[in-house]
């Protein structure tokens, strides 16, 4: 397939809009799990993390679909072409724009401070993340309940590691030590689980995907793909070492962990946007041999 | 209950989730690419690997294009054939984009035939 800027534009829209959507599903998971943990400067800040997650995550949702139409087109003409935009919006992708938005608009429940909007906005935050399972490579499965399942396993739990980044960040710059080491203790406790749950559904999708090791290494998908796992594996080793070094120091009161730990979340969290972006990439321009 | 709320929630994505395909491939096409014609084609016929729907196909002679009616708003389908007008000897391009019906990805290519004089 040949690739054009428009290509190329449609795809960091769509990393974005994973970023977004995820990043603002996980800040609500992050709110109900450590919410008790938080104090009124930090959960402030975090609601409005979520606002403005969610108003780009619907914003380049539907710039998406514009880009894909003049993409197709290959003018600018296209983008406002009504025809190109019904087809789009009429197959899978428009489906699971609107799910999307349906989540986006729950999630929103979340910029209250009324406790009782936690149970909406959570069910937001769930609907949000799994939109993405609504198109893909893993329908091409026959048949496809098992891989649409650990799909929405494998959103969710990105959803809980990478949306969490950013609120961690906040809290490690603006909280006091105690604060930031019980948030990162508390956290770090159930990511294990989370990260083991993430990986045993990626991994179990890619072998269902991809069927042999000799298929992996000579597709382009499967090569793009190698470029994820690189990037995860990165991932694993930060996430580890913030919970066996620096969350320890934290809580022993290391005045050094506090400026260590940001920069590291940081690095999880450029580490994230590659991710994104990789999948963004591998998902459009390749599939499954 | 919330529990269950929840998990009513994410199934039902799983569930609606289940009639998607993936992304919809040039199988073959008549003419076929590269081919040389001796003689011109009055039709020409896309194959893809699923149901697609085809969004753009501009068949370019010299730089210049061929004006092929195409009907954007026909069903989804594998096969689609075309009328083409009467076309004179020259190298051709075409160039086709498409929409899985399914999911909505994006698909183009483009192959190439001759008419000899």
């Amino acid at each position: 397939m040949e690739i054009s800027g428009w290509d190329v534009a449609a795809v960091f829209a769509k990393a974005v809009t994973y970023a977004a959507t995820l990043g603002a599903a996980g800040a609500v998971f992050f709110a109900v799990y450590c919410g008790v943990l938080l104090r009124d400067p930090q959960r402030g800040l975090i609601r409005r993390l979520i606002g403005i997650l969610v108003a780009i995550a619907a914003a380049t949702s539907i710039l998406r679909i514009l880009l894909l139409a003049g993409s197709m087109s290959g003018e600018m003409a296209g983008m406002f072409d009504s025809s190109f935009a019904s087809m789009i919006l009429g197959a899978g992708e428009g489906r699971a724009s609107g799910v999307r938005i349906v989540g986006l608009a729950l999630i929103l429940f979340a910029l209250s401070k009324n406790p009782v909007y936690r149970g909406p906005a959570t069910a937001g935050a769930i609907v949000a993340a799994t939109s993405f399972a609504w198109v893909g490579h893993i329908h091409g499965l026959v048949p496809n309940t098992a891989p649409s399942l650990l799909l929405c396993l494998h959103l969710l739990c990105g959803a809980f590691w990478l949306g969490a980044l950013p609120p961690l960040l906040i809290i490690a710059a603006g909280a006091n030590q105690p604060q930031i080491a019980a948030a990162a203790a508390r956290f770090g406790k159930l990511a294990l689980r989370v990260v083991a749950v993430l990986l045993a559904a990626g991994l179990s999708l890619l072998l269902m995907l991809i069927g042999s090791a000799a298929q992996f290494w000579s597709s382009d998908y499967g090569r793009m793909m190698a470029i994820k796992l690189l990037a995860i594996a990165a991932l694993l080793g930060l996430a580890a070492w913030n919970k066996l070094v620096l969350t320890p120091r934290l809580l022993r009161g290391d005045p050094r962990a506090v400026g260590l730990f940001r920069r590291s979340v940081l690095a999880e969290m450029s580490v994230g946007a590659l991710i994104l972006l990789t999948t963004a990439a591998f998902t459009t321009f390749t599939g499954p041999p | 209950m919330l529990k269950n709320s929840l998990l009513a929630f994410a199934l039902c994505g799983i569930v609606a989730a289940g009639t998607c395909m993936a992304h919809a491939k040039l199988q073959s096409s008549s003419p076929a690419n590269n081919a040389h014609l001796t003689e011109a084609p009055k039709t020409l016929t896309l194959q893809f690997s699923e149901a697609a729907q085809l969004a753009v196909l501009k068949l370019v002679r010299d730089g210049k294009e061929v004006p092929v009616p195409l009907d954007k708003s026909a069903k989804a389908g594998q096969s689609f054939t075309l009328t083409l007008p009467a076309l004179s000897p020259g190298n051709y391009t075409v160039q086709w984009s498409a929409v899985a019906a399914d999911d909505g990805h994006v698909t183009k290519g483009s192959f190439v035939f001759s008419i000899g004089a």
